[in-house]
């Protein structure tokens, strides 16, 4: 896809401080009560790693849901990141070496 | 400069070599579809946008006399400074030509008067939103639809025009749904309302010039409403009687026992306005057979009646009370030549509680 | 990466983990895709952990996943 460059419509000037990139969306203020999402990409040991992660959010008062995506090597299918968008307040994925 | 003309567009596109953007540039990604991007930068009212390069940007601008850098009003809600080169690079995502340009410029400072209250118009759970009605000779020039589907799909000008403003109040403004825009159900027209009078085709003197303005101006007439509704009679054959009939739907307004609440627009169509032409009926006396068949009883004067306290409220007794403040009903000549039927445009709170309509005209065509 | 930077554009804020030698690759990545994906990084390698190894690679990572996903 070829690069493009646009002119900014909120206003902002080329002397502002605010980046050209899109911004992570604003973050719930703790995970208790929520409902995290942990997405294991399928490389080895991340499982491990992810159960771990589980233990020490849990005592934090979050809830957990596991997923797993097919294969490391490709984006997560939609219907997977949909279920994950539906069902998730916030999501962690690992673990990519 | 020579304005820029239907005909040839591009005209004006080689006169001088346009100055170099102040608004800043913004890359997107090797791997990103520019489409795509602008969705994901929270730019799009929902359809896709016009990518706003420097080159389409600067083509714009080649549709005013104006300089990029003068700030053309302050925006709510987050009231912003907006130049005319960032209504360009709104002009040119929401799919303007550039001849369109002094008319956006226009509606987004009539808007942003104190008069129309775009931040109220906004922040309402009403469904309201701007409508532009355009008149004078820049509709032909321009190419606005004035005639067949009038309100609605299908003319350049008319729906990206109204679109920009829309996208002008969004991302400049910071106005979104969800946010500041808390309307419980919202109106398809918010994306764009935007239309042109037919005047040559009405028995009547235009809604400018009924706001004051001779009829070479070329204006603009911001409104706050929602979506129109037809009002159907195919049978009265009598002006009074047809009178009869759209008081009976305007009425309804609101609320059927609403008084003085909201103004409205009557977009009367060919067909009807030739039975008023037929009598000789003025706009005047239309207005005025219309208030006598749109009063309504009432026990008491209602809160809605502004500038009365309670106090004062309870102690007038009141019989009747027109439907309509004096002049909250504005009266424009639009549509296809065939169809018996009118439109009406409900408004928002009525008077400088609410949003009131401002006229203003276009300069620097 | 490409996960996180669609699932935050369905409104899920969320974060990756990435071993030491994926930094530049993500940084490489949040450029192309204008979106800088919040990521933790841990010590690398992973694959050849024992489970042990993995767990205290996990309680290091905590803190600062907390820090990404959450405002608190």
């Amino acid at each position: 896809m070829a690069i493009m460059e646009v002119l900014d419509p909120t206003g902002k000037t080329a002397d502002s401080q605010f980046g050209s990139m899109r911004q992570p969306l604003p973050r719930p203020k703790s995970l208790e009560g929520k409902t995290v999402g942990l997405l294991d990409i399928s490389k080895p040991r991340g499982d491990v790693f992810l159960n771990e992660i589980e233990n020490s959010l849990r005592d934090r008062g979050a809830n957990i849901v596991r997923f797993t995506k097919p294969t490391f090597t490709k984006p997560a299918p939609v219907d997977l990141r949909q279920e994950i968008a539906s069902s998730c307040d916030a999501v962690i994925e690992a673990l990519a070496d | 400069m020579t304005p820029p003309t239907t005909e040839t567009p591009s005209d004006t596109a080689t006169t001088a070599p346009p100055a170099p953007p102040s608004n800043q540039l913004i890359r997107f990604g090797a791997a990103e579809d520019p489409f795509e991007a602008m969705f994901d930068r929270g730019w799009s009212d929902g359809l896709p946008l016009v990518p706003p390069t420097a080159e389409r940007v600067a083509q714009m601008l080649s549709g005013t006399t104006r300089a990029p850098d003068e700030v053309v009003a302050v925006v709510p809600p987050d009231l912003v400074e907006c130049t005319v080169e960032t209504v360009a690079v709104n002009a040119v995502m929401a799919g303007c030509r550039p001849e369109y340009l002094p008319v956006v410029l226009t509606a987004v400072e009539a808007a942003c008067t104190d008069e129309f209250n775009m931040h109220g118009v906004l922040a309402t759970t009403m469904s309201v939103g701007p409508i532009i009605i355009v008149n004078g000779p820049i509709r032909h020039r321009i190419g606005m639809n004035s005639g067949g589907n009038v309100l609605g799909q299908g003319n350049r000008a008319n729906l990206t025009i109204g679109r920009t403003l829309q996208l002008v109040v969004r991302n400049v403004g910071g106005g979104r749904p969800g946010e500041i825009d808390q309307s419980t159900l919202g109106n398809p027209g918010k994306l764009s309302f935007c239309f042109a009078e037919d005047e040559e085709g009405s028995p009547w003197e235009s809604l400018a010039q009924e706001r004051g303005f001779p009829a070479e101006a070329s204006t603009v007439t911001i409104f706050a409403g929602e979506g129109p509704r037809v009002m159907v009679d195919q049978l009265s054959r009598q002006p009074e009687r047809l009178a009869k009939s759209l008081a009976l739907c305007l009425l309804t307004t609101g609320h059927p026992k609403m008084a003085l609440a909201f103004d409205s627009i009557l977009v009367v169509s060919p067909e009807h306005s030739a039975r008023f032409r037929d009598a000789g009926w003025s706009k005047q006396r239309l207005q005025e057979e219309l208030r006598k068949n749109m009063m309504i009883d009432v026990g008491r004067l209602p809160a809605a009646a502004k500038g009365i306290t309670t106090e004062e409220s309870e102690s007038i007794q009141v019989k009747q009370l027109p439907k309509f403040r004096d002049g909250g009903l504005l009266i424009v000549h639009a549509g296809g030549r065939a169809g018996l039927f009118s439109s009406a445009i409900c408004g928002w709170a009525s008077g400088p509680a609410g949003s009131q309509p401002v006229t203003h005209e276009i300069e620097h065509v | 990466m490409h996960d996180i930077t669609d699932l935050e554009r369905r409104g899920v804020p969320g974060v990756f983990v990435a071993s030491v030698e994926f930094d530049l690759a993500a940084k490489v990545q949040s450029s192309a895709l204008g979106f800088a994906a919040p990521y933790v990084l841990v010590d690398h390698p992973i694959q050849d952990r024992t489970d042990d190894e993995m767990r205290i690679i996990a309680e290091k990572a905590v803190a600062e996943l907390l820090e990404k996903l959450t405002s608190g």
